[in-house]
């Protein structure tokens, strides 16, 4: 009988094993940044999440220029600041602008204005010439100083700075800190369609992004499938744009020229290590477009590697991740670029 | 050659194998009876908040928050926003969608239309661009 009483008790054990399910996924909605963003946490809790909002608030109101008393609004008004995250961010952001040779630059921020783009909300134009090269001739990385290792910002007014390239990678990277503090093992953060990966999936296997077709908001490019520690991030000319007298002006404005880039990409998606690169870097592609973009990724191989999937104007898909499975039947050349 | 009397199967044996069954019965109900979010529905959220979800037949809505009102149609085929009264139309302009995953955001409004049945589902966990 006793026998027999330990067999049935086993038995159960043993069964019990088969209701274990994966982690329950967590999930929360969030407006922030002027977007709304998906927080994943698998075997999550309120607390992590909580976290994680309560960061990506803090970062929307310190990075925006509008908010009075954040760092950049006291840079942007007296053209000087201090404050270690801004210290670190306008760090990056030099750095990242000398990269490109210029093709990121924070201080294009009044250019963007002039064409509506800006964080200030006014209303689409298309600016004169007159009013470019004004803009134009305070618009530069040079304009904008650190001060060694120390926490002290300077600009040379009247330029202006938005970090607005770099904020949602920063923002990733800091929630993903966050989460990861807090104990989360695994984690899916799409913040406005830039997504960042924590950790591993519950069953082990990578994850799998599915990167968004410019043409078709319906339809896919293909599927990413990459490992945890990752930040897929996308710029694409199809985003934000008007028309005028049947032209159709977007959003990734040339630093240099102060124009819309016309260099015959329309989305530039880059996965990297680093959130804030990742998210300057997909910027900086669509303006120098497919062959500077893929010399750099060569120059930085070394400093701060990152894969490649670039659409061009004429329905090519160059890309680099080993990852990448492209979508058939969609009308699209890929090529796989080393 | 004699059987061993204590080899015999008794009443409690049985009731072991009874046991057995239950359970193993009971882990299959919940495997393939679990609620499954496989199957594609339109849901809408108002900041942030789950509000109503739709099948993906022929319907049309009237969403409203933040001062603004937005418009969607759902057919077989996809769902949109047909018109809303935002100022940036970034809504209007996405189209129609209709894979799992994929969503429509008025920011404006903080409405969020989105297909359901799981991203993971359609063999992928996020959706970047």
């Amino acid at each position: 009988m006793k026998k027999r009483a330990v067999a049935l008790i086993l038995i159960c054990l043993l069964l019990a094993g088969c209701g274990e399910t994966a982690p329950r996924a967590n999930a929360r909605t969030v407006f922030a940044m002027d977007t709304v963003m998906n927080l994943t946490v698998y075997g999550g809790n309120d607390t992590q999440l909580n976290a994680a909002e309560q960061e990506l608030h803090r970062l929307d109101a310190a990075l925006a220029r509008g908010t009075e008393g954040s760092a950049v609004y006291a840079l942007n008004r007296d053209g000087t600041a201090a404050g270690t995250e801004l210290a670190y961010l306008v760090r990056s952001a030099l750095a990242i602008s000398e990269a490109t040779d210029g093709a990121f630059d924070v201080t294009v921020a009044p250019v963007l204005e002039l064409w509506g783009f800006g964080s200030g909300a006014g209303e689409h134009r298309v600016p004169t010439e007159a009013e470019l090269a004004e803009a134009l001739a305070h618009v530069g990385a040079a304009r904008l100083h650190t001060d060694g290792d120390t926490d002290h910002v300077t600009l040379d007014l009247p330029a202006q700075i938005d970090l607005g390239g770099i904020a949602k990678g920063y923002a990733a990277l800091c929630v993903k800190q966050k989460l990861e503090a807090a104990g989360a093992t695994g984690a899916v953060l799409d913040l406005g369609g830039d997504v960042a990966l924590l950790g591993t999936k519950p069953d082990g296997s990578n994850w799998r992004v599915a990167v968004k077709d410019p043409a078709d908001g319906g339809a896919y490019l293909g599927v990413l499938a990459t490992d945890g520690g990752r930040f897929v991030m996308t710029s694409g000319v199809y985003e934000r744009y008007f028309e005028e007298n049947g032209v159709r002006y977007h959003h990734i404005i040339d630093p240099r020229t102060g124009c819309p880039a016309e260099s015959g990409i329309v989305s530039a998606t880059v996965v990297c290590g680093d959130g804030i690169w990742a998210d300057a870097l997909a910027t900086a592609c669509c303006v120098v477009g497919a062959d500077a973009s893929l010399a750099l990724r060569a120059r930085l191989a070394n400093e701060t590697p990152f894969e490649l999937i670039l659409v061009t104007g004429d329905g090519r898909v160059l890309y680099t991740c080993d990852g990448f499975t492209p979508e058939a039947g969609n009308g699209y050349t890929y090529e796989k670029v080393s | 050659m004699k059987r061993s009397p204590e080899l015999k199967p008794t009443k409690y044996d049985a009731l072991v194998v009874l046991a057995v069954l239950a359970l193993a019965a009971l882990c299959a109900a919940r495997f393939w009876f679990a609620p499954s979010d496989a199957a594609r529905s339109v849901v809408i959220s108002i900041n942030g908040a789950k509000t109503d979800r739709l099948p993906f037949d022929d319907a049309e809505r009237d969403y409203k928050n933040n001062g603004y009102t937005v418009h969607i149609r759902v057919t077989a085929e996809g769902v949109c926003v047909e018109h809303a009264d935002c100022p940036t139309q970034d809504c209007v302009k996405t189209g129609t969608i209709s894979r799992p995953g994929q969503s429509i955001v008025c920011l404006p409004a903080r409405i969020v239309v989105s297909v359901a049945g799981g991203a993971a589902d359609a063999g992928y966990d996020a959706v970047a661009g």
